[in-house]
Order: structure tokens, then sequence, then C-alpha cells
């Protein structure tokens, strides 16, 4: 397939503004523009630098607001490094915001047309998956029923089959493990590692160091936006889990 | 200060070019049909609830300008309407397509999705509302007895040159919006004005000859001026206006979507 992710010192800042930034015309106005400049940046991620080759999985761990998500939509083309840069090569397919597009006023099958069309299948695409994406979840009774009757369980179970039938070359997926119960999460696995076997690229941002000491090759850790390590994903995880515990018993809080 | 060294993100791997053509028009029929069916599902009114904004519009101006101050305009009620529903689609349009951008949060922080579509779907959207009531219109003119003729052929066209037109503004209007969250507000009074200012309610021959320049600077003047002649007189549009019309939005077209593009990577940090 060929897919390959090259990612090389990237930086990403978010501009910090004043707390009186003009967010109206008519602010902008009455107190003239020069509000509207950034105060000062803050760096997301820094110097980040790392390859995927075709067909690996690469995990990626860290604490709340280390940078993960930042550095999956950067890496999937939404909003643009400060620094660096990154070579994706392939069709990229994510699972982030699972049910993008659901409505509650619309049936299941109008759903899965739209979150699917979403999602990047063509309508043909969609309507040849259709029967396989019910039975995936398991909502072959409902499938008529407006959204609002399915519960939340349902709803999570028709987004990840759709997403599921993407064919990507290249999958980023962001902690949609951690919802839905254990014969769920475990559908859910068994379909990355299909995705994984089918030779994807996968990036997987996950809090679970045990899901990416077992699924993943590599993995890099992440605090505060810079890379703490990088290498084979056994080994991260067996730092990443050491420091935590060091961390608990010396009350430092480590990222 | 940090220096900064311009990033980029590239993916060698091209869609084709076809495939993503029908991918985005695939797009746009799945999310226009959804706003659809959104407004007309939960209404057994469904589709009049469309039309009654125009038809209450209609009656109470109809009242006005043919009874309390009559305009002594022949068919006033469809002359109205011709104006009216172009005006109708305008407006609407605008006001939600200046939205298309910070009411799709979800959207915008997709990988892959092309959000330059994003305000075309809420343009056609309102188009689509704009042709079902056609033949309303239609039922008003058969009625008036004036004739309709082969002139008629003219309308995709004029429809073509509104929405190029509407697209370059809203362009414009949904970026702005991402930064100043009032621009919706000020559009809202400036086509407030713009209906008092465009001959919507009164014929463009009452304007008097000095106005005629000013007038003559807005691209509605000339649209609705080329329904009305098309819908009404039975008569071809003047094309060199309609010509220069579609030019200028071209032209706007060109400018509102660069900008919209070259801001696009910041609307994640903005939404």
């Amino acid at each position: 397939m060929g897919a390959e992710i090259v990612v090389h010192s990237v930086g990403k800042s978010f501009r910090l503004f004043h707390p009186r930034r003009p967010r109206t015309l008519q602010e902008a106005v009455l107190q003239g523009l020069s509000g509207l400049r950034p105060v000062e940046r803050f760096w997301a991620l820094r110097e980040i630098s790392f390859s995927v080759a075709p067909g690996k999985m690469v995990g990626i761990m860290g604490a709340n607001g280390a940078g993960k998500s930042t550095l999956l939509r950067l890496i999937g083309g939404v909003g643009r490094p400060d620094e660096g840069q990154i070579h994706v090569h392939g069709r990229i397919g994510a699972l982030l915001d699972l049910g993008a597009g659901f409505h509650p006023d619309l049936t299941g099958k109008e759903n899965v047309y739209i979150n699917g069309v979403i999602s990047g299948l063509s309508r043909k695409e969609v309507s040849r998956s259709f029967d396989s994406i019910v039975h995936f979840a398991e909502l072959e009774d409902f499938i008529d029923s407006p959204l609002r009757v399915y519960s939340t369980g349902m709803q999570m179970r028709l987004a990840f089959a759709i997403a599921a039938h993407i064919e990507p070359e290249v999958l980023l997926i962001d902690e949609v493990l951690a919802v839905g119960d254990i014969s769920f999460q475990q559908k859910c696995i068994q379909r990355i590692e299909r995705f994984k076997s089918q030779g994807c690229t996968i990036l997987l941002v996950s809090h679970e160091p045990a899901l990416i000491a077992e699924q993943c090759d590599e993995a890099i850790w992440l605090r505060a936006g810079k890379m703490v390590s990088y290498d084979k994903a056994s080994a991260v995880t067996k730092q990443y889990v050491r420091e935590r515990k060091l961390a608990l018993k010396t009350g430092r809080a480590i990222a | 200060m940090t220096r900064l060294i311009t990033g980029s993100t590239t993916n060698q791997w091209k869609h084709p070019s076809i495939q993503r053509w029908l991918y985005v028009r695939d797009l746009l029929q799945t999310l226009v049909a959804r706003n659809m069916k959104l407004r007309y599902k939960r209404s057994v009114m469904g589709f009049a609830w469309s039309l009654l904004n125009p038809l209450a519009q209609l009656l109470v101006f109809s009242f006005v300008f043919t009874t309390v101050l009559p305009l002594n305009i022949p068919n006033y009620t469809v002359f109205l309407f011709t104006g009216l529903l172009p005006w109708t689609w305008f407006s609407g349009g605008l006001i939600e397509a200046t939205e298309a951008i910070v009411g799709n949060r979800e959207l915008i922080r997709r990988p892959g999705f092309p959000i330059a579509v994003l305000p075309v779907i809420t343009l056609v959207s309102h188009l689509v509302h704009f042709i079902l009531a056609l033949p309303v219109l239609l039922l008003f003119i058969l009625a008036a007895k004036t004739t309709l003729t082969w002139t008629v052929l003219a309308l995709p066209l004029i429809i073509t040159v509104q929405f190029v037109f509407m697209l370059s503004l809203a362009y414009l209007l949904s970026t702005i919006h991402v930064t100043f969250r009032d621009t919706q507000y000020l559009l809202n009074i400036l086509l407030l004005l713009g209906f008092y200012l465009t001959p919507v309610f009164y014929d463009s021959t009452a304007v008097p000859p000095r106005f005629h320049l000013i007038y003559s600077l807005n691209p509605m003047y000339h649209l609705i001026n080329a329904y009305r002649a098309i819908l009404l007189h039975g008569v071809w549009p003047d094309f060199v206006s309609l010509s220069l019309v579609a030019g200028a939005s071209l032209a706007l077209l060109l400018i509102g979507y660069r900008y919209f593009l070259g801001t696009s990577s910041q609307f994640v940090e903005e939404l």
C-alpha cells in the first residue's frame, strides 16, 4: 500500500490574546484594532519528529493537554504547523468525533448516509456497505426509527460501524475505545487489528499503556508538547508506568 | 522572539480529481437533503411554512401599495412577487451562510472534510426553497393573465448569476464572522436597508435619474430587473448589465474564495 507518515521537527503554537481582545466589530471599533494582535505564543507542540513505516502502528500517550489530539489533527491536515513539515502518503481515515452530523430527528438509515458521506465515503460506497454496517452495529430492528429513540450505546455502535467501513491507508484513532461496554470494546479492537492486517498505517492516541503495549509497534510519549521518549512500544510503556508509580510515591506530578 | 519557520502539511497521495468532484457532489447532495428533511420532517405544514413569509409580505405590501399609497403599477401582486422571491433567497441565504463556519465546528475539525463546500450547502438549500416557490409564482402569473413567453428560458442564467454573486459574499462573510461574531447582526441591518434601496416593491423607473449611477452599483438591482423582464414583461433581460454583474461577481468570488482558503487553517483555533 505504501502508506507512510513523516513528521519532521514540527511545532504548533496557539496565539494567546489579550483578555480584552475584541470579539465583535463593535468592540474593535470602540477599542481600536491594536487589541487584535496576539500578546504571546503558547507552544502546544515543539520539535516533534518521528516517522511511521507503511503498515506500522504507533501509539501516542501523555496526560490531558500534552498535545496528542493537536498532533493527530495536524497529521490529518486540520490546521497548519508553525514549524517543520508533515508528509502523509495515503488516503486518511479518522476515528475521532464519531457520529459527526448525526441528528436525532432523522432515522438510523438517513444518519448512516449522512455520516458515511461526511466520513469520506461516496453515496455508492455507503449503499454497498449499508447492510454490513447495520449488521456490524446489530441494529437491524431499529434502522428505520429516528435516532432519538436510540440509547447512547446504540448510537455509538452505529457511529463506529460506519467508521469501520471506511477503507483508509492511514488511520488516525483518538480515544474512541474508551466508550462502550467490554464486548463493544473487544469488537473495536478486533476491527482495528483487521485494519492493521490489511496493511493500514495507524496512529493511536490512548491513555491505556496496556493497550498500546499490546497493539502498537512503537510509541511516543508526549509531555507539555515535547517528546519525552520515542521507542519500541513495550519500552516506552514500561518507562511511562515506572515513572507514574515513582511520581505517585514522591507525590510529584508527572505528565 | 522565536523565528518561525513556516510549516507545512503535504499529502503526496492525490485524490483522482474526477473522483474528488464526484465525492464533493455526493456530499453536497446528502447535506442539502439533510437540511430539507430537517426543515420539513416535524411540521405537518412542511413546505407551506417556507412560503408563509413571502406570502405574508406579499399580502401586506400589495394592500399598502395598491390601496393606501397606490403606486399605480399594473399587475402589482405579480410585480411584487417577482422581486420578493429573489430577495428572500438573497437575504435568507446570506444570513444563514454567514454562520456556515462558526456553526459547523464538528465538520471543520474533521480531517479531510472539504470545508469550502459549507457555504455552498447553505446557499443551495435556500435555492431549493426558491425553486419550490416558483410554481406558486406561476399561478399568480396565470391568474393575472400576463403571458409567459420564450424569454422564461433565460431564468436559469439569471439564477446562476445570482448564485455566483451570493457565493462570493458568502465566502467573505462566513470568514469575517469567525473573527467578528457580530457580522450577522450588521448584515441583518444592511439587508434591511438594502431591501428599501433595491427596487423590490417599487419600479426602478421611479428612481430619479440623478440616483441611477448609485442604484446601478447594486447587483441585486440588475438581477431583479432581469427577473421582471422575463417573467413579467416577456422580454429578454438586459444582457449587457447581466454580464457585467456576472463578471464582477466572478472577480469577487475569486477574491472571497482565496481569502477563505488563506484563512481556513486558522478556523480550528478560533472555534
